[in-house]
């Protein structure tokens, strides 16, 4: 691969792309099923970019982000933008059980979102199982985890074994290891663990259920998975999962995204052109003054309105 | 006192006691097999009304039985041959076998329930269509449509349902659709989890039918039956036997195998992987349906007198019986089919011959401890042998095997770090499947070799 696919890593444009999807897609649920005062959980990290958009977009007062590491929860408090962002310090399987049993937060829908940088193991497992057992009705819950194949084997025959594991009951036996290869495992990482999220609350038999509406494939370098979706009360199980139906729903994209690493300048270039109905061809970038593959081109003009034009200072 | 009589006690059953009550003794999938029952029993019907052991040619691969399931509905749908009209008015939708009414010959429907609870535990609107030749060769449909909340509301004293006229299926067979499901059959049909279970239980009791060819089809995906093997080699044998049993006066036709289907784990600790045992143990099957699959209960035995209770130490041992019988009301069943009749005298006179066998592989367990080296070695030296292909034995064979006294004294390990770290190692090691046991051996000796070195 040319060194300018991969430089620029630290502005991750797929990354990006996939997180304002999720903010708008959880923006318009917020609208539709009407939250009143909810709660963000999530792992912020020292940047809290997402901590940043839920206030700003999503208009949300308080905020948990938990921190796992000592000198990573002195910087985060540290780093921490708003006064109304809680650092908790420990890790999640002994920090969300706390918080869950906390009176304060669990009288409110939750906006979680654990955005791990791990494959999905057994931790990240029963954070999941957890979540969906115990969280508020109406709450939204995403999780992301690597989709990267070598974590789930060496070689694609120890994989299925490895999912069963992993993902229980839901995954077939009838499971090949071809469909475990590089390519084809992360669509099945995915509906795996949405497959598991309905299994966990149809078990307990949750009132309203899990209604997945998130999975989203994307790369920067590592292969990730963003899966989720709403765990809403009897009474707004239609309308949500009406609204999902709907062709305006855009956070499960049929595709992975693989979004081109631009320049500032190419993109706002690219950016000039649309929206066009007619789309962007080779020609038309070449006309520019530079040049793209086809598969950029089509990504990017799809995702230009959520494209990183411009290098974020948090303040 | 002269017993002159003064009231009579009303014993009549209601229509609520059928739709609430009975429902709850089975569970949701059990019902989906009753249903499935049926539609085998039709299948076996149209072609011959064979009896199901383990030698038996039936061919049923022109039969297809396609389930649907979804959080709105349940819908299956056979090829079966359909029910007539006539075995409708009658007998198909009473409540329990009307007497002198023959069961199916070799089937699995027994008691003139099945249909009419599934229905009721998965949802309150049913509707039962069938297409079917008549003697005449002509092609005839009709259905039942069955709004049970009206039903249970009506306050006509009649329980019978009305039979109307209905369009051609594609094939004869059966078509039953069940909508406004019932809250729990609404849960599960939406849930994955569940869905993927039905396919593994379908898989495995039905496996002797579709090993025969049946099309079994749910929501789209055909379900393949569990290849049931056992591991053998010279010193390695399965036992096989069969024998002519009697049950109240009926025949019934009885075939056992039993031996070792894989190797017994190195140790009897617990290990990590759930149900890592699950498919060993004892399985029952009447008529070809497996009712009772890797039982390590006392309803095989185990636990009862003079046979020990299942321990992780006998894991590898499989055994199975079939009662073949003519007349189904003769078979050790119990009406959800899930269990046998512990009374059954043909059940008893089985269990006998299940613990000899079973206790000769416990011994074989114990002897195995002292000497698990060479144990593994002639364990790894058997091959698979599908059931169908176990010669006929009056008894299970088994290595001897030597008892060797450790010549040094063992140092157990024990240590715990987090799942994450082990599950790395593992990979690093070559595999990330492979048990804690052996991760914590290989690292042992690898630490050993580059510290200690060659001793």
């Amino acid at each position: 691969m040319p060194s300018f696919d991969v430089i620029n890593y630290g502005l991750r444009p797929s990354k990006s792309i996939q997180r304002q999807l999720v903010f708008n897609g959880i923006h318009s649920l917020q609208a539709l099923m009407k939250l009143d005062m909810p709660l963000y959980v999530g792992l912020g990290s020292v940047s809290f970019t997402d901590f940043s958009l839920a206030h700003r977009l999503l208009q949300i007062r308080d905020m948990v982000s938990i921190e796992s590491k000592k000198i990573g929860y002195r910087r985060a408090k540290f780093n921490s933008p708003y006064a109304t962002i809680k650092v908790l310090y420990g890790v999640t399987e002994k920090v969300l059980p706390e918080l869950l049993d906390c009176s304060e937060a669990i009288n409110r829908p939750w906006i979680l979102w654990l955005d791990y940088d791990c494959e999905f193991c057994e931790d990240v497992r029963d954070d999941i199982r957890l979540i969906i057992e115990r969280v508020p009705e109406n709450s939204i819950v995403l999780f992301t985890f690597n989709g990267n194949e070598m974590r789930y084997g060496r070689k694609p025959a120890q994989r299925p074994e490895r999912l069963q594991t992993l993902f229980e009951d839901v995954v077939p036996d009838s499971l090949s290891a071809n469909a475990c290869k590089k390519g084809k495992i992360e669509v099945n990482l995915a509906n795996f663990a949405i497959n598991f999220m309905k299994a966990t609350a149809a078990n307990m038999s949750r009132p309203g259920g899990f209604v997945p509406a998130f999975n989203i494939l994307y790369s920067d370098s590592a292969s990730m998975i963003t899966v989720g979706g709403v765990l809403p009360n009897n009474s707004l199980v239609d309308t949500v999962n009406d609204f999902l139906q709907s062709c305006a729903w855009e956070c499960c994209p049929s595709e992975p995204i693989i979004a081109p690493n631009l320049t500032v300048k190419e993109a706002l270039a690219l950016q000039s052109l649309l929206p066009n109905g007619a789309g962007i061809s080779k020609n038309d970038v070449r006309n520019l003054g530079f040049d793209l593959e086809e598969e950029h081109v089509r990504v990017y003009e799809k995702y230009y309105r959520e494209y990183p034009t411009y290098a974020q200072v948090l303040i | 006192m002269n017993n002159q009589k003064l009231d009579s006690a009303n014993a009549s059953p209601t229509k609520e006691f059928f739709v609430n009550m009975i429902t709850k003794d089975i569970s949701l999938e059990d019902s989906i097999l009753d249903l499935i029952d049926n539609s085998i029993d039709a299948a076996k019907h149209s072609s011959g009304s064979q009896p199901m052991t383990l030698g038996s040619q039936i061919d049923l691969s022109q039969y297809t039985i396609s389930i649907k399931l979804s959080s709105n509905s349940f819908i299956i749908v056979d090829n079966c041959g359909g029910m007539t009209l006539d075995n409708a008015i009658k007998h198909a939708f009473s409540f329990g076998r009307k007497p002198g009414i023959e069961p199916e010959q070799y089937g699995i429907g027994v008691y003139g329930i099945g249909m009419k609870r599934a229905a009721f535990k998965l949802g309150r609107d049913i509707t039962v269509r069938s297409t079917y030749v008549e003697g005449n060769r002509i092609r005839q449909s009709f259905k039942v449509p069955i709004d049970v909340e009206e039903w249970l509301k009506s306050k006509i004293q009649s329980w019978d349902f009305d039979i109307v006229e209905a369009e051609d299926m594609e094939e004869n067979g059966v078509e039953i659709q069940v909508r406004n499901l019932t809250s729990a059959a609404k849960n599960a049909l939406a849930n994955p989890a569940f869905v993927q279970n039905l396919r593994r239980m379908l898989a495995r009791d039905y496996s002797l039918y579709l090993n025969k060819g049946l099309n079994l089809i749910v929501n789209g995906e055909r379900i393949s039956g569990l290849h049931l093997e056992f591991a053998g080699s010279e010193e390695f044998v399965p036992m096989r036997i069969s024998y002519n049993g009697l049950q109240n006066g009926d025949e019934i036709f009885v075939e056992m195998i039993g031996g070792m289907a894989a190797p017994p784990p190195d140790s009897t600790e617990p290990d990590e992987k759930q149900n890592s045992d699950k498919r060993f143990g004892w399985y029952i099957a009447c008529n070809g349906r497996i009712v009772l699959a890797a039982d390590k209960t006392e309803v095989s035995g185990w636990g009862t007198t003079n046979w020990p209770q299942w321990h992780r130490q006998y894991a590898g041992f499989m055994g199975i019986v079939l009662f073949s019988a003519y007349n189904t009301a003769a078979l050790p069943l119990t009406t959800t089919k899930r269990s046998v009749d512990l009374t059954s005298d043909v059940y008893k006179t089985a269990q006998v011959k299940m613990r000899d066998l079973t206790k000769e592989w416990i011994n074989y367990t114990n002897e195995r401890k002292q000497a698990l080296d060479a144990a593994k070695e002639k364990e790894a030296r058997a091959k698979a042998i599908p059931i169908q292909q176990v010669e006929n034995r009056e008894s299970i064979a088994l290595p001897k095997l030597p008892a060797v006294k450790p010549v040094e004294r063992p140092a157990n390990v024990q240590y715990s770090v987090p799942v994450k770290r082990m599950k790395r190692l593992a990979g690093e090691l070559g595999n990330i499947n492979l048990p804690y046991r052996e991760v914590g051996l290989r690292s042992f000796e690898y630490t050993y070799e580059d510290l200690v070195g060659e001793e």
